[in-house]
């Protein structure tokens, strides 16, 4: 039966961020089963929170067919500003974590506006802006180290009720409503919409330059709170901060599920087990002590394989909405 | 009235030709040498030329990528890790203190040498491994995009973060040094008056400039890049001619690796890491569509000579250096939007004839 | 006296020279049906697009019940209530039926931006069943048959309260239960009031759904009116009614017995199936059938394009197992796509460029890797394009996109003939071309096949084929019905063939 057959198909492409964690699961409750006791996965948990939660970013960007390749550069710009107004003015740490984020908007605004208004191709713009970015925010730190006081680095190791770590709590958060606006209202869907075919959706009556601009400022705000977040473990900001994370960022979504090509992806749970995986593999791969030059070899197999499965999934459905005529059988 | 129109269409005409990116460079160097004047002196040429030589190499191979309709950001990655192979073939000592942990240490290198370490083929060897494995690279590139169709930007993107990862690892990020002077001859010599460098990538342009303009290969890749449904039902092979374009582009990718490797005399892990926005850079602006399709070798070379002059004469300026890089990102944004809007034009005129 | 719902006046509109509509005038009343009918290039898709509001009409007005009516772009002809169910279905294939339903504006908790699912969701299954379609609103569409995505664009014009539903060759990919299902839910329309333009080639549909008829021809309406007036027979005399002038060559029909290409029980399961013919030295044969009946899909299964499951192909008695484009040529296949500027042209190449790229490698010593001969190259374009007689300015420098339908249509065709091909196949060579572009090319076709190229012919225009062809096979719904030799041709009996709905 054909249609069947198009149904598991299309179950399997869908739902490989799960079908991956599961097999995940089981080998590793045979392998090391010590891996999966509860502080353990807490703490792979919190350890992917600040990835996750700019992964959750790049995701509203991805899912209008779009990419941001300046997430890096924007967390760095946005912590630096921040860690200097706590250093010179004096601000409390929510007021530092506020401009942190304003900054972040302000960052993906621009982004937004070259792709929405000027048209240029958002991986032009986001790489031209990786480096102006970080450019900017070298200017503003003069290459030295901001560090962050205590009532910020509190938060990174601090627990909230004294149960869950405060950056498990905030990547929830954002992933609950990041999940709200996607699922639950009109913008979202209408993301989903022009991430799927921007003319159809123009078409449709839909603003697409809103879902677009939508998109990036949200990015930028994400990708601010995610550094935000990663300062508050670390205590400090140097030169190479957030250097290289939007790769890890693009290979959570695109693990989780989200497509390349727009369209397609969930942010619960596929992001969510995106950003787990990558850390688990991570700290798999230093418990197991292989040499850590090798990491991001893995990694980048990990995300070929990902990108490979996306590019499969997105192959198979073209063929199949090519038009039919029906013949008398 | 009509001469008033004439004189309007002059400058049209200017900003439209292929020469506008030649002109604005040359009048950016005019404007910076009046504040600047030891712009123009000897030895900043020769300094600012010897940048040109290798960047070229690079942007002519990218602009194959780009001509049919993908782009390759594993070029720099390609250039680390040829370099730490090439050098792993000829270099005449290893410092036991930095490579003894190293997993190839005894087996291709030791503290004698490199694999053919002395051996007059040495560098003919180390040569042809880097060239080799960046066109290899480069095969990998294009059989991912044709074949599995995945998208030129994520499969470039991985390669770049996958090589230069191996590139490290291969070294634990110990630069190669103690490289044979034939090879570093080849970077930084020179056959008479001309640079060595010189004659290998006008050489490389040359070749470039008889395939794209006068072969059939060459009018295959425009094809592609231009429409590669019409190329599909002219009988051209179209996965073959987008491999062979990131193959090329690979090996340019190994002849800027060997004339850098020469020059900074080493084999270095780290090799071409901030190049990639020059690269990018220069060959948007020089008019090189993103789009695919169009380019030049000439446009290549002016895209080359003003990201150049820029870069020389930013450094020359008493600003820090994370504002060149502010600047760069900012010149290339412009350029973008420049492509962006005359794709836009192109693309309207279509529409307007003749919609039967 | 029901009010006028959409009255179009005057309405005229040309491409590059080319008068698509002359001065149409119709009127649309409320509560009706209005079927349009013509043949391909009669300009229905034209005044369609000037409705949608995807092309600006030259001449003429437009008044939607009682309103003046210029639509900027389609969201406009959205907003004015206009809903088009066309082929190309706009639906967005990664989201659920609800969703696609809803996409514009969500129904929402009071004062929140939150989508109130369930409301969505009951009023998705009432708007569901409306149409007869039973399924969970929160299917994806992606897996929906072409037959129910229809149903859920008639939903979601029904969603929007339109005033008017166009429905564009609605049946073309529907199965015969689907098609029933289709009429139903058009009756129910029609008790309900909707206002309805109905465009299909199956005449028997127009006349069973139809209030009244209207018939384009050429640009023209040439007769209009209630739907008793009209029968299949006069439908079809309206549509092709054209004094056949001495446009087509005369046409020595000497062909040789010698087979160029045969097909044999040619299968593609849903495409074509069982497809049988042969194609003679210096024969013009012609393949005639409307719209979805599979006449393009078969030629590009032929050269290469497109996979086929089961049958033979031969071309001068070799076999072909697996044809690719590259193979066909080398055997002197040759193949003008329908679609020039999509597949036929580089539209930013020039002339030169564009009428060289398939002899390339004939002008060079070794293939590929080899230079151009630029003289070469230079004189036999040159020639060419005198041959062809191809309006343009000097041809190294003038760009595709730069010259009008006819003479693009000739350099495509050019390119070809460059190759010297042994067997060209023509998918519909004349489409959105003048007058006189078109009797050159008719008149280059019949010199090359008697010269002894052989020559399939497809086209959508009836008495072209008859001018040109010395046979005319007809294909409906995948399969070849009938052939007619050249002294049975008969329109009205051709036509029957075609637009024979079923068996």
């Amino acid at each position: 039966m054909d249609g069947k057959r198009k149904k598991l198909t299309f179950a399997l492409l869908n739902n490989t961020p799960v079908l991956l964690f599961a097999f995940l699961f089981i080998v590793f409750g045979f392998v090391a089963p010590q891996s999966l006791r509860y502080q353990n996965i807490e703490n792979v948990f919190k350890q992917a929170s600040y990835v996750g939660i700019i992964a959750v970013g790049m995701t509203f960007v991805l899912l209008t067919g779009g990419i941001d390749l300046s997430v890096g550069s924007n967390m760095y710009v946005s912590a630096v500003v921040a860690g200097l107004a706590m250093q010179r003015y004096s601000i409390g740490p929510w007021p530092a974590l506020f401009l942190c984020l304003m900054v972040g908007a302000m960052f993906g605004a621009v982004n937004a506006f070259a792709v929405a208004k000027l048209k240029i191709i958002p991986f032009v713009v986001t790489l031209a802006m990786m480096v102006t970015g970080r450019g900017i925010g070298l200017m503003f730190s003069k290459s030295h180290a901001v560090s962050f006081p205590d009532s910020v680095t509190g938060l990174g190791s601090a627990d909230l009720f004294g149960l869950i770590p405060y950056p498990i709590v905030l990547f929830a958060m954002v992933v609950f409503c990041a999940w709200i606006l996607l699922e639950r209202t009109t913008l979202g869907r209408q993301i989903y919409a022009v991430g799927f075919n921007k003319e159809a959706a123009r078409k449709a009556g839909i603003n697409t330059d809103r879902a677009l601009i939508t998109a990036y400022i949200l990015c930028g705000v994400f990708a601010s709170l995610g550094g935000f977040i990663s300062v508050a473990q670390l205590g400090n900001v140097n030169a190479g901060f957030g250097k290289g994370d939007e790769f890890d960022a693009i290979a959570a979504a695109v693990l989780g599920g989200v497509s390349l090509f727009g369209g397609v992806g969930k942010v619960f749970p596929g992001v969510v087990l995106g950003a787990v995986f990558i850390q688990t593999v991570s700290n798999s791969l230093v418990s197991a002590r292989v040499d850590l030059y090798l990491h991001p070899l893995i990694a980048a197999g990990f995300i070929f394989f990902a990108v490979f499965i996306d590019s499969l999934r997105s192959t198979y459905l073209a063929k199949l909405s090519r038009r039919n005529i029906r013949v008398e059988e | 009235m009509k001469m008033y129109r004439i004189l309007l269409r002059w400058p049209e005409k200017v900003v439209l030709s292929d020469h506008f990116v030649l002109v604005l460079t040359a009048l950016y160097f005019l404007l910076i040498w009046a504040i600047y004047p030891h712009m123009a002196g000897h030895r900043n040429l020769a300094n600012l030329l010897s940048n040109v030589w290798p960047l070229l190499a690079l942007v002519i191979g990218q602009m194959f990528v780009l001509i049919v309709g993908g782009i390759d950001l594993s070029q720099t990655s390609i250039m680390a890790v040829t370099s730490v192979l090439g050098a792993m073939v000829m270099a005449m000592r290893f410092d036991p203190a930095k490579f003894q942990h190293n997993p190839l240490w005894g087996v291709i290198f030791s503290e004698q040498g490199g694999w053919l370490a002395g051996h007059s083929s040495a560098v003919p060897a180390a040569i042809f491994v880097m060239l080799a494995i960046g066109m290899g690279i480069g095969f990998l590139n294009g059989l991912a995009v044709a074949k599995l169709r995945m998208p030129p930007f994520m499969v470039t993107l991985v390669a770049m973060s996958f090589f230069s990862g191996l590139a490290i690892y291969l070294t634990r990020s110990e630069n190669i040094m103690h490289l044979p002077a034939s090879f570093i001859a080849i970077g930084k010599g020179a056959v008479g008056p001309i640079p060595s460098a010189l004659l290998i990538v006008v050489s490389l342009a040359a070749v470039a400039f008889v395939i794209l303009n006068r072969s059939v290969l060459g009018r295959w890749f425009y094809a592609v890049g231009q429409n590669i449904r019409t190329a599909s039902v002219s009988g051209i092979p179209t996965d073959r001619v987008v491999i062979l374009a990131y193959v090329f582009s690979g090996f340019c990718a190994g002849i800027g690796s060997i004339l850098y490797s020469a020059r900074l005399e080493a084999g270095r892990p780290t090799l071409g890491r901030n190049l990639l926005l020059d690269v990018i850079g220069a060959a948007v602006i020089g008019g090189i569509s993103l789009f695919g399709g169009k380019g030049k070798v000439l446009w290549a070379v002016y895209g080359v000579l003003f990201f150049v002059v820029l870069d020389n004469s930013l450094n020359k300026m008493p600003i820090e250096f994370y504002s060149i890089d502010i600047i760069k990102g900012c010149v290339i944004l412009m350029a973008a939007l420049l492509d962006a809007l005359r794709t836009r034009i192109a693309a309207n005129q279509v529409i307007a004839v003749g919609a039967a | 006296m029901a009010e006028c719902a959409l009255k179009i006046r005057d309405i005229s509109k040309s491409f590059f020279g080319i008068q698509a509509l002359r001065e149409v005038n119709l009127d649309v009343r409320e509560g009706q049906t209005l079927g349009l009918i013509g043949e391909n290039g009669a300009g229905k898709s034209t005044l369609m697009n000037i409705l949608g509001g995807v092309i600006a009409l030259d001449g003429g007005a437009i008044r939607l019940f009682g309103d003046k009516y210029y639509p900027a772009c389609p969201a406009d002809a959205t907003r004015a209530g206009i809903a088009f169910i066309h082929q190309e279905l706009n639906l967005f294939g990664n989201l659920s039926i609800a969703d696609n339903l809803f996409i514009d504006r969500f129904p929402q908790f009071r004062r929140s931006p939150l989508i109130d699912k369930r409301s969505t969701y009951n009023q998705a299954d009432v708007l569901l069943s409306s149409v007869d379609l039973r399924l969970p609103p929160q299917t994806p569409v992606e897996l929906l048959t072409p037959g129910e995505k229809q149903l859920v664009e008639i939903a979601k014009a029904m969603r929007r309260e339109s005033r008017i539903i166009i429905f564009d060759e609605p049946t073309t990919s529907l199965t015969a239960a689907e098609r029933s299902r289709l009429f139903a839910i058009i009756k129910k329309l029609q008790d309900q009031g909707q206002t309805i333009i109905y465009i299909s080639h199956t005449l028997e549909d127009v006349l069973r759904v139809s209030d009244t008829i209207a018939v384009l021809r050429d640009g023209c309406l040439v007769s209009a009116g209630p739907r008793d007036e009209y029968s299949v027979n006069k439908m079809i005399s309206d549509m092709v009614g054209r004094k056949i002038e001495q446009m087509y060559p005369t046409r020595d029909t000497c062909l040789e017995a010698k087979p160029l290409l045969e097909v044999q029980s040619l299968t593609q399961p849903g495409i074509v199936r069982d497809i049988t013919f042969q194609l003679h030295k210096k024969e013009v044969l012609g393949i005639f059938g409307l719209m979805g009946s599979g006449r393009s899909e078969l030629v590009r299964i032929i050269f290469g394009l497109d996979p086929f499951s089961a049958g033979k192909i031969r071309l001068n008695t070799v076999n072909i197992p697996k044809p690719s484009p590259a193979l066909n040529i080398r055997h002197a296949l040759a193949f003008v796509t329908e679609n020039r500027r999509e597949e036929g042209l580089l539209m930013e190449a020039s002339v030169m460029e564009n009428l060289n790229l398939l002899t390339l490698g004939k002008c060079s010593k070794l293939g590929p890797m080899g230079l151009i001969d630029r003289m070469k190259t230079t004189k036999c374009t040159q020639q060419m394009s005198k041959q062809l007689n191809i309006k343009s300015g000097p041809i190294q420098k003038h760009q595709a996109k730069n010259l009008s339908g006819g003479n693009q249509q000739k350099v495509v065709l050019g390119k070809w003939l460059l190759t010297d091909p042994v067997v060209l196949i023509l998918d519909e060579p004349t489409r959105g071309i003048d007058v006189g572009a078109k009797v050159e090319i008719y008149r280059i076709i019949n010199q090359l096949a008697e010269k002894g190229t052989g020559i399939l012919y497809i086209s959508s225009e009836l008495d072209e084929l008859m001018g040109m062809c010395d046979r005319i096979l007809v294909m409906s719904n995948g399969r070849l019905k009938a052939e007619f030799q050249r002294d049975d041709y008969d329109q009205e009996a051709i036509l029957q063939a075609a637009f024979s709905a079923s068996n």
